[in-house]
């Protein structure tokens, strides 16, 4: 019995318990050679941490599961659209339980800083980072960069949009992913243009003799 | 490197798997070795670049130079498919080194032939140096893993072709560029520098 199997069968009890240390106790009566009585809190502790640490190690848990489901996404779509959106559906079955997950992790574990959102970046750049690694989106540079922020902040807007209102979030991310892509291709004829400008510049002033 | 040049997709694991069972430390020691590589190939492409744009008409120096830099435009393709293959993180400074390697290669172009061929001496000294430097860091990740082996076949082959160039920048009289000594110290002392912000940045 390992903590790491204990987490991977904690993860279908969390839409009926929530990220709870509850959760982890009942999970090993899921195992494969399951226990008869639930984990002591004792145990939990040992295994996971004291009070609030273990629902983080099965928030972070639930959250890397949700990046392994991603790669299923390749295999039956391989977008950047679906891929984000079986992202979104990971979300679905504990969406109620999400705000309360989030806060916890933003939460302050010391007096100061008072909240730590690098949690939240750090999933957000996550996502991102997985999403762009299954496309194959990966340009090089600095772009590498942007690229990754704008699916970033395209896919933490899509989930704060699902948290409230569920039903519109994948139009919702469509419209974002379209909006993304217009600017994307404005930029690169810009960049174009502006290359042909410069080119011909240059001819002209070679031709002028000049240099 | 041709396991990555082929223009039929391969998906031997050799080619588009990342090990899994490497340690936070090699996992770190793999993340910059291959960042600050594709640094160096970009930066090593531009001073080419830089090069050609002063001595390209050149009759003994221009195809010279063109001949490197096809090169280390393959070795930039090759390390652009390992960065993709190992999700490696690029350099924030990759547009710092486009810029810097424009710049050295045409302020040495400028300054002779020669000049200009110890600049190609100076770099790929401290680039024969580095890979070496990655072979024995390499040496002690887990050996059973084809990419593992692939990639040390590869930064091999890129060191063999890098001290390729630097015995062609010796024989075309590098070593007779004017202030030879001082031009090669800075050069490399600049070489090193950036090896060691791009490992970090």
């Amino acid at each position: 019995m390992t903590a790491r199997a204990i987490l991977q069968h904690a993860l279908p009890l969390i839409s009926t318990h929530g990220f709870t240390r509850k959760t982890l106790s009942l999970a090993v009566m899921q195992l494969p050679t399951p226990h008869s009585q639930p984990l002591s809190e004792t145990a939990i502790t040992a295994l996971f941490g004291n009070g609030d640490d273990a629902r983080r190690t099965l928030i972070n848990g639930w959250l890397k599961g949700g990046l392994e489901d991603m790669q299923h996404g390749k295999t039956t779509g391989g977008t950047m659209q679906h891929i984000l959106k079986r992202r979104l559906r990971w979300n679905e079955p504990v969406l109620e339980h999400l705000p309360e997950a989030f806060a916890l992790l933003v939460a302050p574990q010391q007096t100061l800083p008072r909240f730590d959102i690098r949690p939240a970046i750090s999933h957000a750049a996550s996502v991102a980072d997985e999403a762009c690694y299954l496309t194959s989106d990966s340009p090089e540079g600095t772009s590498w960069y942007v690229r990754r922020a704008v699916i970033a902040s395209i896919y933490t807007a899509a989930e704060l949009h699902q948290i409230t209102s569920p039903q519109t979030s994948e139009a919702f991310l469509d419209e974002l992913l379209e909006k993304s892509e217009s600017v994307r291709r404005v930029v690169a004829e810009s960049s174009l243009f502006a290359e042909y400008v410069g080119k011909s510049w240059g001819s002209l002033i070679k031709s002028r003799g000049i240099f | 490197s041709s396991a990555y040049l082929r223009s039929t997709p391969d998906f031997h694991s050799a080619t588009t798997l990342t090990p899994n069972e490497l340690s936070l430390e090699q996992r770190h020691t793999l993340d910059a070795a291959l960042r600050v590589d594709q640094a160096g190939e970009i930066a090593a492409n531009y001073i080419y670049a830089g090069q050609m744009a002063v001595l390209g008409r050149d009759k003994a120096a221009g195809p010279l130079i063109q001949e490197m830099w096809n090169q280390e435009k393959v070795h930039l393709a090759v390390m652009n498919k390992l960065h993709l293959q190992h999700r490696i993180r690029p350099t924030l400074l990759l547009e710092a080194a486009k810029v810097a390697g424009f710049g050295l290669g045409a302020v040495t172009a400028l300054m002779g032939k020669e000049a200009a061929m110890a600049c190609t001496e100076a770099v790929e000294t401290v680039i024969g140096e580095h890979y070496d430097d990655q072979l024995r860091d390499l040496a002690s990740f887990p050996t059973h893993d084809p990419s593992i082996q692939l990639l040390k076949d590869v930064i091999r082959e890129l060191r063999d072709d890098e001290l390729e160039h630097l015995d062609t920048a010796v024989v075309n009289n590098a070593q007779r560029a004017p202030g030879h000594a001082l031009l090669s110290t800075v050069v490399g002392a600049g070489c090193r520098v950036a090896i060691e912000l791009c490992k970090r940045i």
